[in-house]
């Protein structure tokens, strides 16, 4: 089929190869071999991200049956944790998620990441490398953890739209003005 | 007759027999005995609990029982607190202090749950009662701290003031500088759900030092994790401990302090609180961990590895709160490390992400229930469901007491087999026969309801939404559930047909909640009719539901049983149906 061709012939890291597979349904083969977190699929274009919060789009009231003080006190943590203020007023900025977009060189699917539950870069890197499976995918290529760690590089782009490399600024700085992440492969 | 009356005690000493009997339904039962028994017990109740404010008046309550020194009452439905009642509903406590505070000037306990609390009615408080000593304000609403300023200062032997998960209008820090410094009796105080930052921290410090009965503490956020210290070291004797903020740059001597001032407590088994948790602070709480028997974390946002690190220094661990970054491989080493395990609530992170943003499963349940020979109780969000994993939780843990599953997308059906999780709940219901408490969801049709109908004998509340095809569903839970107390029903097409053919069931529970189902007004009509002990309550905050056909199905319906009649306190957007509440109208 013509999908299928234009998978073929696309290079990769191209971003029109996410939602043909998608509709497909080939993610499904893609993941057959990730034992780890099988249903947790990646996620993809923004395009798709409204039909994502379903229970929002539906106006259901009530659900899930979180109660309200409990939600309330969650939401001003996440506000809390972007700001990286140490006063604890919940206020001012309204309601965004703290989930930011990571993409990794070479790989196909983007993923999403909770920045509101990191402090550090180290944390930052490790669970974006577990998450993209660098530890079991290359342990013979790359050896230890720490050596692993060394071979990639965290970017991000910021607000402006420069890509940046992560470690050269101070977190709250990156916390601040970060709009999405990419793990590329260190060279030299 | 003289013979008999020869036999039978004196009263005093019937009284000192009823003294040592302190269950609500043993002393009705034996209030059912004879009339002299009925009366002498009356004489010498000293606790009642009111599990629905509006199915006695006050006035009833005090008749009955002269001498009452401790009251519970409960007002709004269970719902509430999901936003489904409506703002002004009712559930005001002023009437029934306003009554109390002429018959009962030497109460000491007043424990309410989702009710209407005013500044006014808690200065009548502080005025009417010299001998106060209990305040228990839970998910309450309504007040300020200007009230709780008049209880502090006049309540002189106040041993408990606890404001859980209450709305306060947290106007001042200052209230707390009210109490006496003659006030030494504190036993337990929770502050935990005053909003501001503001804390009037070395009234706080004084208080706690001057109290050395004090077992109970629970801070709010605006105490920051430096002051943590100070406060430990004054109340080494305290039991159960409610960190303010857990979060703070890490410096080792802040650090040290810490630790050591946990360390000094040695009655200290559990532990909340943590809003904003620094991991590498977590560390400090090692040295009390081994005897930790309950820790909420359900707010503390920390990853799974650090929640694994510190669930495996707590082998004594009974009950557990936590949020889902606990995923399944902490479920895992919790199952392994907390054999002791009682209770387990898993709260969702991301409510409202279609996507789910970390990995718990079914498969963290089937751990824990395999793991944790006494697990009795059970609240758990999740995002998938099997048959088979229900199944295998039912056989592991038939002792189970409390089942709350809630699979966040509505009609979830079993993630291998896409069927409905009719047999996974049914198998629930039906090994575990001790079984007094179930929330549904996923994809259930009629049958998990006639599974729920035919095992669910010791069933005392089911909530259920999104659920079933038919009223047949419903006329299995109310034909068959004989210990049915409370029935909570969103979503659901259920009609008439079931709640007026089970309408005598309604007289021998509680209370019965349907919202967003099939019930026509014309149903609520007969039913409030032909059903003088109960009363029923049509809200629909659009429309009166007479400008509507009878057919027409009502937005929100609230059943419950009364001695009382109808209430008076209604908002407009609450109608009770009925012969006589019509001529009122």
């Amino acid at each position: 089929m013509c999908m299928e061709l234009q998978l073929g012939l696309a290079l990769p890291g191209s971003d029109t190869w996410s939602r043909p597979l998608l509709k497909l349904g080939l993610y499904e083969d893609i993941n057959v071999n990730r034992k780890k977190r099988g249903f947790d699929h990646g996620y993809l274009e923004d395009e798709f991200s409204a039909a994502s919060f379903k229970n929002y789009e539906k106006g259901l009231v009530g659900w899930p049956p979180v109660e309200t003080w409990r939600r309330k006190k969650l939401r001003c943590q996440v506000h809390n944790h972007m700001t990286a203020a140490e006063n604890g007023y919940c206020g001012g900025r309204a309601s965004n998620s703290s989930y930011v977009k990571v993409k990794m060189e070479g790989v196909v699917i983007a993923r999403k990441i909770d920045i509101s539950i990191h402090q550090s870069f180290e944390t930052l890197t490790t669970t974006i490398m577990t998450m993209f499976d660098i530890f079991s995918h290359f342990p013979f290529i790359f050896g230890s953890v720490d050596e692993n760690r060394r071979s990639f590089k965290l970017t991000y782009q910021d607000k402006e739209g420069d890509w940046l490399i992560a470690e050269d600024v101070p977190w709250r700085t990156f916390v601040r003005s970060l709009k999405c992440l990419k793990l590329i492969r260190s060279r030299g | 007759m003289q013979k008999k009356m020869a036999y039978s005690f004196p009263d005093e000493v019937l009284e000192q027999v009823f003294s040592f009997i302190q269950s609500d339904k043993d002393r009705n039962a034996v209030s059912l005995v004879c009339k002299s028994w009925d009366e002498i017990e009356r004489w010498c109740r000293r606790k009642v609990f009111i599990g629905n404010c509006y199915a006695v008046s006050p006035r009833m309550v005090i008749r009955r029982f002269p001498e009452v020194r401790s009251i519970k009452l409960k007002g709004k439905p269970h719902f509430a607190d999901f936003n489904l009642v409506p703002d002004g509903w009712g559930g005001y406590v002023l009437p029934w202090i306003a009554e109390m505070a002429g018959a009962y000037p030497w109460l000491e306990e007043i424990r309410l749950k989702r009710m209407v609390v005013t500044d006014e009615s808690l200065e009548l408080i502080a005025k009417s009662f010299k001998n106060f000593k209990v305040l228990v304000l839970f998910s309450c609403e309504g007040f300020s701290t200007d009230g709780l300023a008049a209880i502090a200062a006049s309540c002189k032997n106040l041993r408990e003031l606890d404001l859980r998960e209450s709305e306060v209008d947290d106007l001042s820090g200052h209230w707390l500088a009210h109490f006496p410094e003659t006030c030494t009796s504190l036993v337990s105080l929770n502050i935990s759900c005053l909003r501001s930052d503001e804390v009037s921290f070395s009234a706080l410090e004084r208080l706690v030092g001057r109290c050395p009965n004090l077992r109970s503490l629970r801070l709010n956020r605006a105490v920051t994790l430096d002051k943590i210290a100070n406060i430990l070291r004054r109340a080494p004797q305290l039991v159960d401990f409610g960190t303010g903020y857990y979060a703070a740059e890490l410096q080792p001597d802040v650090f040290s302090n810490l630790a050591g001032a946990f360390s000094s407590c040695k009655e200290l088994k559990s532990l909340s609180g943590f809003w904003d948790v620094v991991p590498a602070y977590l560390p400090a709480l090692y040295s009390i961990c081994p005897r930790l028997t309950s820790l909420n974390l359900s707010y503390a946002t920390i990853q799974s590895p650090d929640l694994i690190k510190l669930v495996s220094h707590c082998p004594r661990l009974q009950r557990l709160l936590v949020l889902d970054y606990v995923e399944d491989s902490g479920l895992e080493e919790l199952a392994s490390s907390c054999k002791d395990l009682q209770e387990l609530r898993v709260f969702p992170s991301d409510p409202f992400g279609a996507e789910p943003n970390v990995s718990l499963t079914e498969q963290g349940l089937v751990a824990v229930s395999l793991g944790c020979p006494k697990l009795r109780s059970v609240l758990y969000f999740c995002r998938r469901m099997s048959n088979a994993a229900l199944v295998t939780i039912a056989q592991n843990r038939p002792n189970l007491t409390r089942f709350r599953l809630c699979i966040i997308e509505p009609k979830t059906p079993d993630y291998l087999t896409l069927e409905p999780l009719d047999v996974g709940f049914g198998a629930i219901v039906e090994h575990c026969k001790d079984l007094r408490r179930l929330s549904l969801s996923g994809l259930l049709t009629d049958h998990v309801f006639e599974y729920i109908g035919t095992y669910g004998k010791k069933l005392e509340m089911l909530s259920v939404a999104f659920a079933g095809d038919s009223d047949l569903g419903l006329h299995h839970v109310l034909s068959g559930c004989e210990s049915l107390r409370k029935l909570e029903i969103r979503d659901c097409p259920f009609g008439d047909k079931a709640l007026l053919a089970n309408a005598a069931k309604l007289e021998t529970m509680r209370s019965l909640w349907m919202s967003s189902c099939a019930v026509s007004f014309g149903a609520c009509k007969l039913l409030g009719q032909k059903m003088p002990k109960l009363n029923v309550e049509v809200i629909d905050e659009t429309e009166p539901p007479d400008s509507r056909p009878e057919s027409c199905p009502v937005d929100k319906l609230y059943i419950y049983r009364s001695v009382a009649g109808p209430r008076f306190d209604m908002p407009p957007f609450v109608w009770t149906m009925g012969e006589a509440v019509r001529i009122l109208h």
